[in-house]
C-alpha cells in the first residue's frame, strides 16, 4: 500500500525531470545493470569462503548410463567443525580419497560421514582443524518466484567460484523437497549453493528427478535451465543426525489409497500394509486423511506433497475422518516397509452375469484355506472381515489389508442358511490347476447390438503404431472378457495366423487379444508403453472387460515390453508373463502392492545365450519382493510357445481372479 | 546520478499540493513516464544488439554430411573485410561464402591461420565496413552480464540478424589446467560463460560485454572430459591481437595441427621413483603404492605401502594410469614432488635423482 503511494508521487515527479533532463535510456539501464552487476558479485563474494573445491581420487568409470567424471566438484560448509555438505551425485564412483580445498588453500582428506537418501546429498567431516565459514541461511518463507538466484560452484581452476545467475522458479517440487532455478545447474556446482542476491544460501544444487530416485537422477538435465537445490534450512534440521552418521531415509507411511487420479480423487485408505507404521499407529481401511502435520489435504497429491519432504523417524500428526468422526493419529515413518505378500483363502470366482451381490465359488483350491474350512463350489461369499463382500474387488481391496498367516472371518451363504467360518490365510499358489470346472453358465444369445467382433483394428490418430484386436465371434455383452495384450517381436506381423493360434483359446476362456506393434520394425521403446496403455484404455472403453484379468504377454523384447509396461501400469495390468526374457536393468521395479495386484510369470530355456544366470537372480530379487511369481524352466533352446505351454499360460490367465 | 537528481528534485517541489491534485496527475502523467522508464530499461541491450549486429557474418563453407554442419559465425575486425572465425573443416575448401549482416555475400579468400588456438582470417573485397578493434577487447570479471552474437544452429539467412543470448561470466580459467580434460590444442586463457552457446554453427561469434565492447571469440563444441558437461566458451580478444597480426603479416599459414606433445626423453618412471603400485585392474584403480624399492628415492623420502598418491608435481592424479603418465612429462633430473594420503593424513615427499 505504501509502495503504491510513494510510486503515484515519484511518477509525475520523475516525469518532470524527464522533461527537464531527458536521461539518454541506456544510462538509466547501465545503472541499473551495473548496480545488478555488482550485487551479483558482492553475494559472489560473501559466499566464496564456504563453496569448497573437492577432489576425488579413483573409483568407477560408470554407474548406470552416467559417464563418471574426474574433475573437481563443490561442497558448502554447514558447520564451523570441518562438516560440508555435498551432492550423492559428486561420489557415485565411490572414490578412495577425498580432497577438500580450505580457504587457506591448504588441501586436507575427507571422508563421508553419512548420506541422505531422500534428498541425495552427503555429509562429508575434513580431518582438519582449520575453522570453516558458515554460510547465512534464507528462511523458506522468504523464498519467492521471480527473485534473483546464483548458482555457484568451485570446479575450474580460478581463484573464484564459478557462477551462473538466474531466477527462482519454482518453490515446491520433487513432492516438497527441492527448490527450482533457471540458473545453469550442472556437475560445474552440483554440491554447490544456489543463493540470493544478498549472498545468503537458498539451497544446495543437487540433480533431482521427479520420476527417479537415484543419484544420477536428473543430471541429464544439466544446463537445461531446469535447475534444482534442496533447501538449506530443511537439511540443517536435520544436521545433527548426519554428523552422528546416521544415514536418513524417505519416511515412509505403507498405505494404498483409493482411485487412480491423485490429482482428483480424496486420500482414502484403500489398505493399510500389515506392519507398517501406519498400522502401529492405527490406521485403517476407510479412513479418510484430512490433515497431515496441521496442513489441511483435499486431494491425494497434496497428501504426497506432505509427505513427500518427511524422513524415516520423524513423528507426523495426521486427523482421519473415520465415518463422521475425526480422529486424530500420531504416526512413526519408517525408512524401509517390509514387502507385503498378497494373502490366498483360496477360492476361483465363478463369473456368470450376477444377479446378487457376493461371489459364487466356482473352484476350491485343495489344500486350501478355504478347502481346510470346508468351503465348497457354488457356496455364495457374502462377508469377510464383516464386511459385505459384492464383488471380485471388493474381497481383494478387504485381503489387501491382511497378509498370509492371519486368521480371517468370512461368511457364505449355502442355500438358504448363511455360514460363518474363521480362516488362517496362505500364500498364493505356484501351481496351476490341470482341470477346472467352466468359469460361467452358458448365456442367452443376445439381441442387443454388439460392437464389432473378430479382428478389429485398433488405430489410435495419433500414434504411428499398428494395432489390432481379435473379439472371439461369439462376444456377448453380458460376460466379462479377459484382456490378453500380446506384445510381438519388432517387425511384421502375420495377423491370420496369429488369429488362427490364439482363435479357439479366446472364444473357450472368454479372452480378447490385442496385438500392438513397435512403430520401429526394429525395436520396441520404453517410452511406447503410454501408447500400449492408450491400446489397453481403448479396447476397455468398447468392451466389457475383467478388471482382474488384463494381461501383458511377449516373448524375448516383447516380454520385456510386456513387464515394462506391468510395472510402470500397474493400476491397470493385472499379471504379465515373459518368454525368453531378461527384465532390462533400467526397469524400476516397484514394491508388491496390496490393492493394485501383479502376477508374474516368466518361462525360459535352459540354455539361454546371454544372461540366462542373471534370469535366476531377477526371479529370486521379485520374490523376495513378495510378488506371486512362477517361474517355468523347459529344455534347450530359446523357441516360441507350442500348443501346450500356451495352454499352460492361458489356465493361469484364467485363475488370475483368485483370492 | 539520476536516482540524486530526482531525489532533489522531489525536494524542491514541496510544499505538496493537495492529493486530489497529485492524483489527477499521476492518472495523466503516469503512461508516459512508465513507458519512458520501460524503453530506457529495455533500451540499452535493444542499442548495443544493433550497433554489434554490422560486425557480424555468416560463413559457409565444406559440411553438411554426418552431422557436420557447412556453416559457422564470424565478425569484422577491419574496415576493409577481414574477418575473424574459427579455424575448422567449414573452412576447407575454395568456396567459402561470407555473409553479412545486410544480405551481402562475398567469396571469401583465407588470409591464414592459426592452428594452436584454432582461429582463421578470411578476406572479403568489401570496404567502409563496421568492424571490432581486436586490441579494444574488454576484459569482464566473473559475475559480469554478456552477450554472445552468432548464427548457432544457423537460424539466420540472408540479411537476418545473428541470434543474440544473454548470459553471465561463470567463470575465468585456463582450459588445459589438466592436460587430456579438452579436446582442443588451445591452452589459454578462457571465458566460461553461462549461456548455451556450445551449439552448431556458433562457433566464430562475437562475445560482447553489455556495452557491446568486444569480450572474446565464441570457441568450437567442446565437451569438458572431468565431468562431461558441454563448456560454453569464448576466446579473450587480447589473447587474439598478437597471432592475428602474424596471420596479416603473412607469418602463418595453414598447417596440420602438430599434437605431437615434448616428452623428455629420459623421464621419471615407477622404477625411477622406486615403488610398485597396485595391480591395475580397473580403469580407475586408484595409485596405492604396493612395495617400495629400497635405496630408491621412494625409499630415501620414507614412502610406504598402502600410501596413496594424490598429487604428482601438484597435479592432482585420478588413477595408475595418470601416475604414470604425468611422471612421462618429468624429466628425471629435475624433482619430482608426491602428495600422498597415508590413513587420513596428507604427505609431501620430494624425489630427487641420485647423482
Amino acid at each position: 500500500m505504501i509502495h503504491t503511494r510513494c510510486s503515484l508521487r515519484f511518477a509525475p515527479a520523475l516525469w518532470l525531470i524527464s522533461l527537464l533532463w531527458p536521461p539518454s535510456a541506456p544510462a538509466v539501464q547501465d545503472d541499473l545493470v551495473a548496480l545488478e552487476e555488482q550485487a551479483i558479485k558482492a553475494a559472489v563474494a560473501k559466499i566464496a569462503p564456504s563453496v569448497l573445491r573437492i577432489e576425488t581420487i579413483g573409483g568407477l568409470e560408470r554407474v548406470e548410463r552416467v559417464l563418471v567424471g574426474t574433475g573437481a566438484t563443490t561442497g558448502l560448509a554447514v558447520s564451523p567443525d570441518g562438516y560440508i555438505i555435498s551432492s550423492a551425485f559428486n561420489f557415485i564412483q565411490q572414490p578412495s580419497s577425498i580432497l577438500v580445498t580450505l580457504p587457506s588453500g591448504r588441501r586436507a582428506t575427507a571422508q563421508i560421514v553419512a548420506r541422505d537418501r531422500s534428498r541425495m546429498l552427503v555429509l562429508l567431516k575434513v580431518a582438519s582443524d582449520e575453522l570453516l565459514t558458515v554460510p547465512q541461511v534464507v528462511p523458506r518463507e522468504e523464498m519467492a518466484v521471480g527473485q534473483w538466484t546464483i548458482a555457484v560452484g568451485r570446479t575450474f581452476d580460478q581463484p573464484l567460484p564459478n557462477v551462473s545467475v538466474g531466477i527462482l522458479s519454482a518453490t515446491s517440487r520433487i513432492w516438497g523437497k527441492a527448490i527450482q532455478t533457471d540458473a545453469k545447474v550442472s556437475p560445474n556446482n552440483y554440491g554447490g549453493p544456489l543463493i540470493d542476491i544478498r549472498g545468503r544460501v537458498l539451497g544446495v544444487l543437487a540433480p533431482l528427478s521427479p520420476q527417479q530416485q537415484d543419484e544420477v537422477a536428473g543430471a541429464e538435465w544439466y544446463d537445461s535451465g531446469i535447475g534444482f537445490a534442496i533447501p538449506l534450512v530443511d537439511v540443517l534440521r536435520h544436521l545433527d543426525k548426519l554428523k552422528r552418521g546416521e544415514e536418513l531415509y524417505p519416511g515412509l507411511l505403507g498405505i494404498t489409497l483409493q482411485g487412480n487420479d491423485i490429482y482428483a480423487d480424496p486420500p482414502e485408505i484403500a489398505a493399510v500394509q500389515p506392519k507398517s507404521p501406519a498400522r502401529k499407529a492405527g490406521l485403517q481401511a476407510g479412513d479418510r486423511i484430512v490433515e497431515v502435520a496441521g496442513i489441511k489435504i483435499a486431494r491425494q497429491t497434496q497428501l504426497r506433497h506432505a509427505l513427500g519432504p518427511r524422513y524415516a523417524g520423524e513423528q507426523l500428526n495426521m486427523v482421519v475422518l473415520r465415518g463422521a468422526r475425526r480422529v486424530e493419529i500420531v504416526v512413526e515413518l519408517a525408512g524401509r516397509l517390509e514387502p507385503y505378500e498378497t494373502p490366498f483363502l483360496g477360492l476361483l470366482p465363478d463369473r456368470s452375469p450376477a444377479a446378487k451381490p457376493g461371489v459364487v465359488v466356482r473352484y476350491v483350491y485343495p489344500g486350501s484355506p478355504a478347502a481346510k474350512a470346508g468351503l465348497r463350489a457354488e457356496d455364495r461369499l457374502v462377508r469377510l472381515s464383516d464386511k459385505p463382500v459384492a464383488d471380485v474387488a471388493s474381497a481383494w481391496e478387504i485381503l489387501g489389508n491382511y497378509e498370509p498367516k492371519q486368521r480371517i472371518k468370512a461368511a457364505v451363504q449355502r442355500a438358504a442358511e448363511t455360514r460363518e467360518f474363521e480362516l488362517e490365510l496362505a500364500s498364493l499358489p505356484t501351481a496351476i490347476p490341470q482341470h477346472l470346472p467352466a468359469a460361467r453358465r452358458p448365456v442367452q444369445a443376445s439381441a442387443a447390438q454388439r460392437p464389432p467382433v473378430g479382428a478389429v483394428n485398433v488405430k489410435l490418430p495419433e500414434e504411428t503404431n499398428e494395432c489390432f484386436a481379435y473379439v472371439p465371434d461369439n462376444y456377448h455383452p453380458e460376460v466379462a472378457y479377459g484382456l490378453l495384450m500380446w506384445l510381438h517381436e519388432p517387425g511384421d506381423v502375420d495377423r491370420a495366423q496369429l488369429i488362427e493360434t490364439w482363435k479357439g483359446v479366446c472364444q473357450a476362456n472368454d479372452l480378447i487379444l490385442l496385438v500392438p506393434q513397435s512403430a520401429d520394425p526394429q525395436r520396441w521403446l520404453p517410452t511406447e508403453s503410454d501408447y500400449l496403455r492408450k491400446t489397453l484404455d481403448e479396447v476397455i472403453a468398447k468392451y466389457h472387460i475383467d478388471r482382474t484379468r488384463i494381461v501383458a504377454c511377449g516373448r524375448q523384447t516383447g516380454g520385456a515390453m510386456a513387464l515394462l509396461t506391468a510395472f510402470s501400469h500397474r493400476s491397470l495390468i493385472r499379471a504379465a508373463a515373459a518368454t525368453d526374457t531378461v527384465l532390462p536393468g533400467r526397469i524400476q521395479v516397484p514394491a508388491n502392492d496390496p490393492i493394485e495386484r501383479l502376477a508374474l510369470m516368466l518361462t525360459v530355456a535352459e540354455k539361454q545365450p546371454v544372461g540366462g544366470q542373471r534370469i535366476e537372480e531377477q526371479v529370486k530379487r521379485l520374490q523376495d519382493m513378495k510378488y506371486p511369481i512362477i517361474l517355468r524352466k523347459r529344455p534347450g533352446e530359446p523357441r516360441p510357445l507350442d500348443d501346450q505351454e500356451r495352454a499352460e499360460l492361458v489356465r493361469w490367465i484364467d485363475t488370475l481372479d483368485r483370492f | 546520478m539520476t536516482s540524486t537528481l530526482t531525489r532533489n528534485a522531489f525536494r524542491s517541489l514541496r510544499p505538496r499540493p493537495p492529493a486530489a491534485a497529485w492524483l489527477a496527475c499521476a492518472a495523466a502523467l503516469l503512461l508516459p513516464a512508465a513507458s519512458r522508464v520501460c524503453r530506457a530499461a529495455d533500451g540499452a541491450f535493444i542499442d548495443i544488439a544493433a550497433s554489434v549486429q554490422p560486425k557480424m557474418v555468416k560463413i559457409y563453407g565444406a559440411g553438411g554430411l554426418q552431422g557436420l554442419e557447412a556453416y559457422q559465425s564470424g565478425f569484422l575486425i577491419s574496415p576493409t573485410g577481414h574477418v575473424l572465425t574459427v579455424w575448422s573443416y567449414v573452412l576447407d575448401t575454395d568456396n567459402v561464402v561470407v555473409t553479412l549482416d545486410d544480405g551481402r555475400k562475398y567469396q571469401a579468400s583465407l588470409v591464414g591461420a592459426d592452428p594452436r588456438r584454432e582461429i582463421a582470417v578470411l578476406k572479403i573485397d568489401a570496404d567502409s565496413l563496421p568492424h571490432f578493434r581486436l586490441s579494444d577487447g574488454v576484459e569482464p570479471a566473473v559475475g559480469d552480464r554478456v552477450l554472445a552474437f552468432s548464427n548457432l544452429f544457423g537460424v539466420a539467412a540472408g540479411d537476418e540478424d545473428a541470434s543474440v543470448l544473454h548470459g553471465v561470466v561463470s567463470a575465468q580459467t585456463q582450459l588445459a589446467a589438466r592436460r587430456g580434460a579438452f579436446e582442443t590444442p588451445y591452452d589459454g586463457p578462457v571465458y566460461v560463460v553461462d549461456a548455451m552457446t556450445n551449439n552448431p554453427g556458433s562457433a566464430g561469434g562475437a562475445l560482447t560485454d553489455r556495452r557491446g565492447n568486444l569480450v572474446g571469440i565464441l570457441g568450437k563444441e567442446l565437451r569438458n572430459a572431468l565431468n562431461n558437461t558441454w563448456l560454453n566458451y569464448a576466446i579473450p580478444a587480447g589473447e587474439l591481437v598478437t597471432p592475428v597480426d602474424d596471420i596479416l603479416a603473412g607469418k602463418t599459414l595453414p598447417r596440420k595441427i602438430d599434437d605431437s606433445i615434448k616428452k623428455p626423453a629420459e623421464p621419471w618412471t615407477l622404477a625411477r621413483v622406486g615403488v610398485r603400485l597396485v595391480p591395475d585392474v580397473l580403469s580407475r584403480t586408484p595409485p596405492f603404492i604396493d612395495a617400495v624399492t629400497p635405496d630408491s628415492p621412494a625409499a630415501r623420502a620414507r614412502l610406504q605401502p598402502d600410501d596413496l598418491i594424490l598429487f604428482v608435481n601438484n597435479s592432482v592424479v585420478t588413477s595408475c594410469a595418470s601416475v604414470v603418465e604425468t611422471l612421462s612429462l618429468i624429466d628425471h633430473i629435475d624433482p619430482v614432488r608426491l602428495t600422498v594420503q597415508r590413513g587420513q593424513q596428507l604427505a609431501d615427499v620430494v624425489l630427487e635423482t641420485k647423482q
